[in-house]
Formats: structure tokens, C-alpha cells, sequence
């Protein structure tokens, strides 16, 4: 177990360095002299002095090669450095933790309501497979999928509008126990759902020709039984892997539903460091939402064996 | 006599793929909102009531009426002709999109399986890494440090010939979009035909092609690429409603093309502020886009039944 872990660690510690590498270049070579976009930013505190400018510049220890920068940019952020914002001026690290909360509480309510919703229904498709019933759930499940988060979330204010009165419509942060939130969770899960619900379905009906199922049934244990004990345990075992694949949908999905309902999380922080150019704060939301995912694949990497104790030996190449 | 009729006629992979799909009444619905939507995309200009760009400040957000039939927006232009360009916008831009990530796809993931090896192993681990960086970011990465590289070098060029298409924010727009847009959606393509590559490889007929002294590149344009063609169409299908719903999304989040080019996702954040008060601004573009990339998974799904039969059971 302990080698299987170092060599996932050994392939995983590059690649999340070539991310960094890749965003920080982008933003290095692309963005502009840092130094003249804070002086773009508050032209009248201080005269365009390029002595001066050369001065801030050595100072701030910008005139280094580039690997230099970047090697002191992951030194800083392994202390929990990110840099401060070109627009507030106020430590990336603060903004970042300000937010996190909401965007974590949200990401997390996601996941429990996904596996709540989808597996079962998943299963009953699965179960029930060219039934009118499976056509309904995968159908709904083809249109949870493709319609984008920012469409779903305003056509079900829209229809909100129509039926509450107004100003009963929710909008804005009130907890994660507040009703506010539950229209948001709806919009945030519908693409994990549709993705989790296909996988499960197809896993079903892969199960339900292996021999230990008919053996199951030919030996009378009850349809309930055989899906449950039987069936369930196996389909979960594809379904887990697919949580990178899940941050994923929820990440790029609390971009948009944060804006729409207004909900201060990572996304609507990503956002306005957008529209500012805010370059620190989009490289710290770009890293950690890559982190977040490469982190889940490696957590289920690492999970693999204990899931499918067959998988050890093969897989451990 | 017409039961022979129809087993004489010659059977093809296309043929029998095309029978299937006319079955499935979903994808036969999806293909023909798409259908729709291309000759829209084509003959806007000319199916277009209104010119989507003149305003008339005395009729403002206006209901839908019988002269502007999904009503007006917040500068009193018709919305139904906003849509119709926006149509193209959205087009073009899952094309031209398409195109070069299938390009970068195809031959990455092609030469990666063929030859196999050391660079097979590096295609294979930038893959992994490129899908695990969420879209939306990458995208907003790229977007905010290369417009401005990009701009200037245009600026330059137009200094350089003062032709004035070096000064069209236009294209810098599709540029940098395309561009974007291609570097995140190239990574399934290249896995998708790397595998379908190493399942041909082996098989008796290239093997025989080998033996009568073809080059690799014969061998793999002629042999090994065909016979990849069924799923790549598939991927392409679902691929093309991606970048469509990408290039909103973007458009959404103010990364995308620039107003007044008109596009979905750029009039449903503009009927975001609106809503409460003119919910047809944001119900509208939405209700269009929602429609528009149902019906690619629909007819992608029914592709994928119709040219992978085995699958089914």
C-alpha cells in the first residue's frame, strides 16, 4: 500500500508543477509588467519615474529570471503567500479564505444531494432498462446535462417570479442551512446528477448479466436483496472514480450559479478578478481549482485498491 | 417481392448507421433542430425582421408584439434578430472551434498510438493534465493574459500595412475565442483516437499493409484513421454542442466575443440585470440555447447507438 501511494505521489507532485508552471507562464509573459499595471491602476499617487519604477521593480524582487519568480511564487504559496490584489490591495490569501467557506459548503451539499438523487435513480433506470420509466430519467438526465447552469438558474427565477410574490424570490448568502441556498443547490447539482445518474445506469446494466446476479436470483433471495447486496456494491465502485470529474462540473458550475444568485463564494471571486484583471487573485483561483480536482484523482487513485480488491495487484504496475 | 427488394440493396456501415438513426425518434428531433439552426446561421441576414444592431430608444424593452415578435431590449433593438445573429455567432464559432481541437487531436492521439513509446507516455500525461484543470479557468487564464499581446501585435501590424483589418476587434475576438476554446476541448478527441488507434493497430490488415511495405504514414492516413472515423464522429457531434455552450458561457462571463456582436450568452447576462422587471429579455436567449444543446446530446446519443451497435443489447 505504502509504494502503491509513493508512486501515485511520484507522478501526481510533477503534474500539479506543470499546472502551476503553464498558469504562472501564461500570466507571466501575457499580462503585463506588473509593476506599471499598479501604477496604470493609481496614476496620480506617484509620478511615471522609470528610475523610480526600475527601483519598486528590484525591490519587489521582479527583475529575476523567470524560473527564480516562480520558484519564489511556490515558496510563498506553500506559506500561505498568494500576493496581494492589484485592485484592493488586500492579501490574496484573506480574500481567498473569505470566500472559500460558501464555495466549499455549496461544493459539499452538491455532492451529498448528487449521491442521494442520482444513484437511486440511476439504479431504478438501470433496473428497469427500455422501460417507459428509464426513458423519462435519462431523458431528464440528457437535459440536466446539457443545459448550463447560468440558463437553468434564471429560467427557474423566471418561473419563481411568476409564482411567488415579490421580492420573495431568493437571492444572495444566508447560511448553508437558510432556504435561500436550496435554489442554488438545485442549479449546482443538476450536472453532477446527469453525469453520476448515466454512470450508474450503465454500470447496472453491465452487473446484471454477471453470473453471481442470476445465481442470486435462481437461489430465490428477493429482488430488493439482489439490488441491493448484489448490484449496488460493484456499481459504486465505477461511480467514485468519477469524483474528479464531479469537481470539475462544480467548480466551472459555481463560476456562474455564485454570479446569478449572488452567493459570495471562490466563483464569484474568480469572476471580478476577471472583469478587474486582477491578476494574483485569477492565478490563486486558477491553482486552487486545479489543485481541487488533480486532488480528487488522486484521492481516488489512492482509494482504488481498498474499493476493488481486485485492482491491487493489476493497477499496482 | 419487396422484402428482396431491399436485401439486394447493398449494405455499408453509413447505410445501416443511417437506418438506425431514423429509428430514434429523439435524435431524429435533435437533428432536425440542428438542421434549423444551421440554415438560420446561413440565411440570417436574410431571415432576420429587423437589422440587429439599430436601436430605437422610444421602444425600450418592449413585450413581444406583432412588429418585433419577442419584443425589444434595453436599447430598443429587436430581440428575435439579435437571436438570429447570435445564431451565427454561436456557429461559427463551434466550427471553427471544433476544427482546430479535432486537428490538434487527431494527430496528437494518432501519432501518441501508432508509434507508442516515450511520446506516447508525455501526449498521454498532458492529456491527464489538461482535462484536470477546470475549463472556465483555463479559459479565463488564457483570455486575460492574450488579449492584450494579441492586440498589440495587430496594432502593430496595422502600423505596419494601415489595413484597416489589423484593426477589426472582431477578429481578435474569434482569435483569441477559437484559440482558447481549442486548447481546452482538444484532450477527448486525442485520447478517444489514440484508443481507437491501438485497438486497429494490431489488427490482420495492417498488419498485411506492413508486409507489402507501406510507410507509416500510408498505413495510418489510409488504414488506421478510417477506421477511427465512427467515433470521432460521435465525439465531434457532442463536441460542436460543447463549444457552442462554451462560447456563451463565455460571452457570459464578459470573456468572450465583444458587444455589439451579438450573442447568446452575452444577451442572457444582459437580461440578468433586466429580469425582474422584463423576464422575455433573459427567458428568450436562454430558452434558445437550452433547446439548441439538448438537441446535440440527443443527436449525439442517437449517433453513438447508431454507429456503435455493439453496444447496444
Amino acid at each position: 500500500m505504502l509504494a502503491h501511494v509513493l508512486r501515485r505521489l511520484i507522478v501526481w507532485v510533477p503534474s500539479v508543477l506543470l499546472v502551476m508552471l503553464g498558469v504562472y507562464a501564461l500570466a507571466f509573459y501575457g499580462a503585463g509588467d506588473p509593476i506599471k499595471l499598479i501604477f496604470l491602476r493609481a496614476p496620480g499617487d506617484v509620478a511615471y519615474d522609470p528610475v523610480k519604477i526600475e527601483a519598486i521593480r528590484a525591490e519587489a524582487g521582479l527583475d529575476r529570471p523567470f524560473l527564480v519568480q516562480f520558484a519564489s511564487y511556490i515558496w510563498n504559496l506553500l506559506q500561505g503567500n498568494f500576493g496581494n490584489s492589484l485592485t484592493s490591495g488586500r492579501s490574496v490569501w484573506a480574500m481567498v479564505s473569505a470566500a472559500a467557506p460558501v464555495s466549499a459548503a455549496l461544493g459539499l451539499m452538491t455532492i451529498v444531494v448528487t449521491a442521494l438523487v442520482a444513484i437511486p435513480l440511476g439504479m431504478v433506470a438501470g433496473l428497469r432498462q427500455n422501460s417507459r420509466l428509464d426513458y423519462v430519467i435519462l431523458g431528464t438526465a440528457v437535459a440536466l446535462w446539457a443545459i448550463p447552469a447560468y440558463v437553468a438558474g434564471p429560467l427557474l427565477m423566471v418561473l419563481l417570479l411568476a409564482v411567488l410574490p415579490d421580492g420573495a424570490v431568493p437571492y444572495g448568502w444566508g447560511g448553508i442551512f437558510s432556504v435561500k441556498v436550496i435554489l442554488p443547490l438545485i442549479v449546482l447539482s443538476f450536472q453532477p446528477i446527469a453525469l453520476i445518474l448515466r454512470q450508474t445506469r450503465a454500470a447496472v446494466i453491465e452487473v446484471l448479466s454477471e453470473d453471481y446476479v442470476r445465481t442470486a436470483r435462481a437461489k430465490g433471495v428477493p429482488e430488493v436483496m439482489v439490488a441491493l447486496r448484489h448490484i449496488l456494491r460493484p456499481v459504486l465502485t465505477p461511480v467514485v472514480t468519477q469524483l474528479g470529474l464531479i469537481m470539475i462540473t462544480i467548480v466551472n458550475g459555481a463560476i456562474f450559479v455564485e454570479l446569478v444568485f449572488g452567493l459570495p463564494g471562490l466563483g464569484r471571486l474568480t469572476v471580478q478578478a476577471l472583469i478587474n484583471n486582477d491578476y494574483p487573485v485569477i492565478l490563486a483561483v486558477t491553482l486552487i481549482g486545479s489543485f481541487l480536482v488533480m486532488a480528487s484523482n488522486l484521492l481516488v487513485d489512492l482509494l482504488y485498491p481498498l474499493l476493488d480488491p481486485r485492482a491491487a495487484d493489476v493497477k499496482g504496475s | 417481392m419487396s422484402m428482396i427488394d431491399i436485401e439486394d440493396q447493398p449494405s455499408s456501415l453509413w447505410r445501416d448507421a443511417w437506418r438506425r438513426l431514423r429509428r430514434n425518434r429523439l435524435a431524429v428531433a435533435g437533428l432536425v433542430i440542428i438542421v434549423a439552426l444551421v440554415v438560420v446561421a446561413v440565411f440570417g441576414p436574410w431571415l432576420s425582421p429587423h437589422d440587429f444592431l439599430s436601436q430605437n430608444l422610444d421602444l425600450r424593452n418592449q413585450p413581444p408584439s406583432a412588429q418585433h415578435w419577442l419584443g425589444t431590449d434595453d436599447l430598443g433593438r429587436d430581440v428575435l434578430s439579435r437571436l438570429i445573429y447570435g445564431a451565427r455567432t454561436a456557429f461559427m464559432v463551434a466550427v471553427g472551434v471544433t476544427i482546430i481541437a479535432v486537428a490538434i487531436g487527431v494527430i496528437l492521439g494518432a501519432v501518441a498510438g501508432f508509434y507508442g513509446g516515450w511520446f506516447d507516455r508525455f501526449v498521454m500525461w498532458f492529456t491527464d493534465i489538461t482535462m484536470s484543470v477546470p475549463q472556465l479557468l483555463l479559459v479565463v487564464v488564457i483570455n486575460a493574459s492574450l488579449k492584450q499581446p494579441i492586440s498589440q501585435w495587430m496594432e502593430a501590424r496595422y502600423l505596419e500595412t494601415l489595413n484597416p483589418i489589423w484593426r477589426n476587434t472582431q477578429i481578435i475576438d474569434f482569435v483569441l475565442v477559437f484559440g482558447a476554446m481549442a486548447l481546452i476541448t482538444w484532450p477527448p478527441y486525442a485520447r478517444l483516437v489514440r484508443a481507437q488507434v491501438l485497438s486497429v493497430r494490431r489488427r490482420p490488415y495492417v498488419t498485411a499493409a506492413r508486409a507489402l511495405g507501406l510507410t507509416n504514414r500510408l498505413i495510418l492516413t489510409r488504414y488506421v484513421l478510417p477506421n477511427a472515423m465512427g467515433p470521432l464522429i460521435v465525439a465531434v457531434s457532442a463536441g460542436l454542442g460543447t463549444a457552442m455552450v462554451l462560447e456563451s458561457a463565455f460571452s457570459f462571463l464578459g470573456v468572450g466575443v465583444t458587444p455589439p456582436t451579438p450573442s447568446w450568452g452575452n444577451m442572457i447576462s444582459d437580461g440578468l440585470r433586466v429580469w425582474t422587471n422584463y423576464p422575455h429579455l433573459l427567458a428568450a436567449p436562454a430558452a434558445v440555447l437550452a433547446v439548441v444543446t439538448v438537441a446535440f446530446n440527443f443527436l449525439g446519443d442517437g449517433l453513438n447507438d447508431a454507429l456503435n451497435p455493439k453496444g447496444q443489447k
